[in-house]
């Protein structure tokens, strides 16, 4: 009896430190003040609905970028951009930066194309998406992975 | 308020009334995640970054963005506009620090 409950005690003890562990470690190294998963962003900027898959938005990206602390990235999409009818947002974002949000682009149809592009960091190698947000309240999405030779972040 | 070296570019250089040209805004800025440490002092770089920039042209806001930190250093932000008329085009830009920047460009299409 005494045995087993021997081991009982040990399996919490190991449980309770595998769970701290981690945790402890992360509280150890500097974390971003604006710390935001994928998730996290994806529903901030969607608000819940689901983003569709779409061709129509062309994400330029390299496939591998030597240094990760500058990553060209242009998105550009298919939209006549008028009154009644133009990309309303474009979001970028990159899934395994500690701060998944790179950039909101908030665009009217005073713009005539809708593009945009600009150079982000990257932690390491990892999907960076564009997600785009239209006049009519729908969300699409667009993702690639970018391969990271040196990361960029910190 | 610091001043900060900014440039504000549209390809094609001349255009006209009614075409839709680049815009792209260069600034100078260090863009630190607070998560760097100073090789020196092996101290952290607290966290410095552009978090709004707003694109105006003949008082109407035609872009605005939301930055964070993840941006590289010295920012560049390409876009498309369209021309309408004589007018000025200002891209003003806030730090988190609450550094406030502005710089402006003449708008003169020909024909």
């Amino acid at each position: 009896m005494q045995r087993r409950e021997f081991f009982k005690t040990l399996g919490t003890v190991a449980a309770v430190a595998a769970v701290a562990t981690p945790t402890m470690t992360f509280a150890a190294a500097p974390v971003s003040a604006n710390q935001m998963s994928y998730e996290n962003a994806l529903s901030a900027i969607t608000g819940g609905k689901t983003p569709k898959e779409s061709s129509a938005i062309k994400l330029k990206a390299p496939e591998i970028a030597e240094n990760g602390a500058v990553v060209p990235i242009t998105v550009e999409v298919d939209s006549p951009m008028t009154d009644a009818d133009y990309v309303k947002s474009i979001h970028i974002i990159a899934g395994k930066n500690g701060n998944a949000r790179c950039i909101d682009v908030h665009l009217t149809p005073a713009n005539g194309k809708a593009m945009f592009a600009t150079r982000i960091k990257l932690g390491g190698t990892q999907k960076v998406s564009a997600i785009v947000g239209l006049s009519n309240g729908d969300f699409l999405i667009a993702s690639q992975s970018v391969k990271v030779t040196i990361g960029g972040c910190g | 308020m610091a001043k900060r070296k900014s440039l504000i570019k549209i390809k094609p250089k001349t255009y006209k009334d009614g075409e839709v040209v680049k815009v792209s805004f260069m600034v100078m800025h260090p863009m630190d995640t607070g998560l760097a440490k100073d090789k020196k002092t092996k101290e952290l770089i607290p966290a410095k970054y552009i978090n709004n920039v707003k694109f105006t042209y003949n008082a109407k806001l035609i872009t605005t963005l939301n930055v964070w930190e993840t941006l590289s250093t010295n920012p560049v932000f390409t876009t498309y506009m369209k021309i309408n008329g004589k007018g000025d085009l200002t891209v003003s830009y806030t730090d988190n620090t609450g550094e406030v920047n502005e710089n402006s460009m003449k708008i003169k299409p020909k024909g």
